[in-house]
């Protein structure tokens, strides 16, 4: 459309979605930066006389088959579970952005080697290959996030790449490469700020789904070790109770429910917010 | 003209488009009026955004349902359109009003075979049965021109070129006996041989099935020569209406004028400086008071400002919404628009050729393999007999063929062709954008066709790229500062206060305000983006610049200005240009030499005095026969278009595949021989020089624009 073009540093208007998305996440982040010392319990300790009991107000949330405090544990397994979500995922963004740069880029041998390379891995359902990587060694917190993190590196690479190969095509790329550019200025600077915005999505996409996974390794034992908590640990150990204690189960999953939301939330509004085009209101 | 006393097929008188935005009320059209005979040809013309494109989906109804639309009066064959139920508008749909979009490339579906796509119509239209269906579509295909239709009725449109595509579309409009065929930039995307054969396929369609058409297109000469009339359209508004002659001839409202002053022409002997219009289409959310067109009229005055003006008719059947349409009839737009009629001194001052060439390119080869490595392997019999054997024998398109050219500084080259020629692999070759197989490229002394890349860098510095696609050369994530600021960064020209003068400098050099360096790319316009990517160009201060296209997706009147602008740098700064185009119009403006390619090599070269008189190579003579243009028209000669045929296999003349001339199997075997009927004029062919000097040329030598 005609109109005039807006003028320079017109007012940003920060996109809802980035707002209730970026509160969303704060408030679960507050809460598991400071859940230790505003839980009302201890996270492990047991209440024998008050097994199973149903929310009320002395226990938000209701207790499990031990007596502990739910509402106390899904605070304490806030802490690994999101921890787990973003160090993976950052894992993963950073061997698959570099990986996916390269592929779309050069082309040719080493885009078809990274690419068979990224099939292989695709092919071993996650939890396999996470266990696999896990396996030969003694479970611990670090390598868990390293093993997700490496799970969810094909698709990163893989949304890098289809973005890359088409930037490359542009005209201002072979404008760059007019005045000799060399490929780590036309990586970095020319295509991968245009390349960010699928690329945020998919990462947020990512938390979600290595928080899930994390939880499923932790569930086989190959994650957080009871009885430290963790929401994926929770909800399996919750699996034997759900027709007793439904709250066992649902808080947790509720709370995994409302971070994976506000995550998404906030990709999709950071994608926005960060391209110029969409920024100005503009076409 | 149709004969008056029948009722028009079509009426449209108020019609109003509009559509809520965040800012308030867009309004889309405001008030369009005109009427179509049965058999008449109404040319709807207007630069991108005044709206054309919205007055052929309103009369579909194919708005969608965010616009508000109201009329006076929407009249098709007698039916009130406004009453009609959304499934009776459904059934007058690609029924008695058929539609052609633009691009053929992406209207045909691509997984079913044409026949099926053109005998549709005629099973939901008309109830005919499958096979009856497809029996018909394939005498549709015939009729639209399209040899062998049997064929390709069970073919995909991949299989099919641009041109047949567009022939299928059309056919397939037509399967439901429309009365009104509607056609939307139909001939845009085709390479202009292949539009001319378009345009003479409408015509005759028209007289045989006494079809209405309404001819939506932005290019004047188009709608020159297939319609009666015209309709001006400016910000979604009628600016004048009439017989095309008339209109084209004696234009009465000052934006018709600006528009034919902006249109560089082919004709020689009327070069001049392009006039053309200052400013940007107005913001139709808050549309200016009085005259939309006033903010950018070098006539107007203090009424305009003020008052809407209405429609009056200064001849039979025209009308123009202008105050002053009588005060400033014979007052010439150049002469309005300020003293900018002064010839362009291009064609007298050639370059000095006896100083040694600034870009020297010999022999320059490349080819690429056609399909991947397994499409290469044959399997087959020495001898015919025996146990068949693999062989690996790819096939290649020769993109460049053993292509020479020479630029002096100061002179600007012209590289005219059609799409797939291999003009814009030339241009980039040159630049060492891609490797080239096999020639010797020097720049400013230095022989580059092998030379590694960090040898390269002061012949980066020296030679730039304009591109074509305004859209697409600039970096949307960063500022216009930062994106002429790099090259100057990058070769160390300049840094921290000095480079931000440069910039300043550099977007004063192509006309723009220093505030735009803080502007990101998507807030300016089309011409405004090509200023940004010829001031990058021009920021390392290079000598040579090849521009690719660099004008084609502009509006005319933008065009105009961003050519101006590369005439004057060409003066003040002693560039030597190779300039890429598919519009000889627009080469015959600006280039001192011209040469024609086809299929990766040249095939006539001389200074543009030459090339645009006999004697012609039949590709030349063909092409500019088909140009269409708003003075006046002389020969037609049609190309053959080229069906499958096999690539040129590097025996004989590589335009045999469609010369109109063709002499026989000496074309097919034996590469033609350089006629050279004066210094510097080197045709390849195999026709004596006399013959194809003898042929009439299909341009005029004066074509006074009067009125223009």
């Amino acid at each position: 459309m005609p109109a005039g073009p807006p003028e320079p540093g017109a007012r940003r208007r920060l996109p809802g979605n980035l707002l209730a998305g970026a509160a969303l996440v704060l408030v679960i982040a507050a809460a598991a930066l400071v859940g230790p010392w505003v839980a009302p319990f201890p996270y492990d300790e047991f209440h024998i006389r008050d097994r199973l009991k149903a929310p009320d107000a002395v226990y938000w949330f209701g207790t499990d088959e031990y007596g502990r405090d739910v509402f106390s544990r899904v605070l304490a397994g806030s802490r690994i579970s999101l921890f787990m979500g973003v160090a993976a995922t950052a894992v993963s963004l950073f061997c698959g952005v570099a990986l996916g740069l390269t592929a779309g880029f050069f082309r040719g041998r080493i885009d078809e080697w990274l690419m068979r390379l990224m099939d292989l891995l695709m092919s071993f359902p996650p939890v396999i290959l996470g266990l696999l990587i896990l396996a030969v060694t003694p479970p611990s917190l670090w390598k868990t996030v390293l093993a997700v993190g490496i799970v969810y590196i094909p698709a990163i690479v893989r949304v890098t790449r289809s973005v890359t190969l088409e930037l490359a095509q542009e005209e201002f790329i072979l404008a760059a490469r007019a005045r000799g550019e060399n490929a780590g200025y036309i990586l970095f600077r020319e295509i991968l700020p245009n390349a960010w915005p699928p690329i945020i999505v998919e990462a947020s996409l990512r938390v979600t789904f290595a928080i899930l996974l994390g939880a499923a390794l932790s569930f086989l034992g190959m994650g957080a070790q009871p009885p430290s908590s963790d929401w994926g640990l929770m909800i399996s150990e919750a699996r034997s109770y759900l027709d007793q204690a439904w709250w066992m189960a649902v808080f947790p999953g509720l709370v995994m429910c409302l971070t994976v939301v506000g995550i998404n939330l906030l990709g999709d509004g950071l994608r926005e917010w960060l391209d110029p085009r969409l920024r100005h209101g503009g076409a | 003209m149709a004969s008056p006393p029948s009722p028009p097929l079509l009426e449209i008188e108020g019609l109003c488009v509009s559509y809520a935005t965040a800012g308030g009320t867009l309004r889309a059209l405001s008030g369009v009026s005109f009427r179509l005979q049965p058999g008449e040809a109404l040319g709807l013309a207007g630069e991108s955004g005044s709206g054309k494109s919205t007055v052929a989906l309103a009369l579909l109804g194919l708005l969608g349902p965010e616009a508000a639309l109201s009329a006076r009066r929407l009249r098709f064959g007698g039916r009130d359109l406004l009453s009609l139920s959304p499934e009776e508008r459904r059934r007058l749909r690609g029924g008695a009003m058929a539609i052609v979009f633009q691009d053929p490339f992406t209207a045909l579906n691509p997984s079913l075979p044409v026949g099926r796509q053109v005998a549709e119509p005629m099973v939901f239209h008309r109830g005919l049965a499958e096979s009856e269906a497809l029996a018909a579509a394939i005498g549709l295909l015939h009729q639209v021109g399209i040899p062998r239709p049997e064929v390709v009725a069970r073919s995909y449109p991949h299989q099919l070129s641009g041109g047949m595509q567009q022939r299928a579309l059309i056919a397939t409009a037509l399967a439901a006996e429309p009365e009104l065929l509607i056609l939307d930039e139909p001939t845009t995307a085709l390479d202009v041989t292949i539009e001319a054969q378009i345009l003479d396929l409408l015509e005759s369609l028209r007289r045989s099935r006494r079809l209405s058409i309404l001819f939506i297109s932005h290019n004047l000469g188009v709608i020159h020569r297939l319609c009666d009339s015209v309709c001006i359209l400016y910000a979604g508004e009628v600016c004048e209406t009439g017989p095309t002659k008339a209109v084209f001839r004696d234009p009465a409202h000052p934006y018709t004028r600006g528009l034919l002053a902006s249109l560089p022409r082919l004709a020689l002997g009327s070069r001049k400086r392009l006039s053309p219009i200052p400013g940007t289409l107005p913001d139709l959310e808050k549309p200016p008071p009085g005259c939309l067109f006033h903010p950018r009229c070098p006539y107007g005055d203090k009424r305009c400002g003020e008052q809407s003006p209405l429609l009056s008719s200064p001849g039979p059947e025209r009308s123009v919404r202008c105050w002053k349409a009588q005060e400033i009839r014979g007052v010439a737009w150049e002469e309005a628009a300020g003293g900018n009629g002064r010839p362009a001194a291009r064609g007298d001052e050639p370059a000095d050729q006896a100083v040694a060439p600034l870009v020297i390119v010999r022999d320059l080869r490349k080819r690429y393999r056609l399909g991947g490595f397994w499409d290469a392997l044959v399997w087959e019999k020495p001898g015919g007999q025996g146990w068949p054997r693999p062989a690996w024998e790819p096939k290649f398109l020769r993109a460049l063929d053993g292509v020479s050219l020479a630029i002096a500084a100061g002179e600007v080259l012209g590289l005219v062709g059609e799409s797939g020629c291999g003009k814009t692999t030339l241009g980039r070759t040159i630049l060492r954008l891609i490797d080239p197989d096999g020639g010797e490229i020097v720049i400013d002394g230095r022989a580059i066709a092998r030379a590694p890349e960090r040898e390269l860098r002061p012949v980066r510095r020296a030679a730039q790229i304009v591109f074509q696609n305004p859209d697409s050369s600039l970096n949307p994530r960063k500022t216009v500062g930062e994106i002429i600021g790099r090259p100057l960064e990058r070769f160390r020209i300049a840094s921290g206060a000095g480079l931000r003068r440069r910039v300043g400098e550099l977007l004063d050099m192509v006309r723009l305000a220093p505030s735009y360096a803080s502007r990101y790319p998507h807030q300016l316009s089309g011409g405004e983006k090509q200023r940004v990517g010829i001031a990058r160009a021009l920021a390392t201060s290079p000598r040579f610049l090849v521009c690719d296209e660099a004008v084609s997706a502009l509006d005319v009147s933008v065009q105009a200005a961003v050519l101006n602008l590369l005439e004057d740098l060409r003066r003040e700064l002693g560039l030597a240009f190779l300039f890429i185009t598919h519009d000889l119009s627009v080469v015959a403006h600006l280039a001192h030499r011209v040469m024609v390619m086809y299929r990766g090599g040249i095939c006539e070269e001389g200074t543009i005095a030459q090339v645009l008189r006999p004697p012609f190579h039949p590709y030349t003579e063909a092409l500019l026969s088909a140009v269409p243009r708003i003075d006046g028209e002389r020969a037609r000669i049609r190309l053959r278009e080229e069906g499958p045929a096999p690539e040129f296999a590097g025996r004989g003349c590589r335009f045999q595949g469609r010369c109109p001339r063709l002499l026989g199997e000496i074309c097919r075997t034996v590469a033609p021989p350089v006629l050279e009927p004066l210094p510097g004029h080197r045709i390849l062919c195999h026709h004596r020089l006399e013959t194809l000097a003898a042929v009439a040329s299909p341009i005029a030598d004066e074509a006074p624009p009067p009125g223009a």
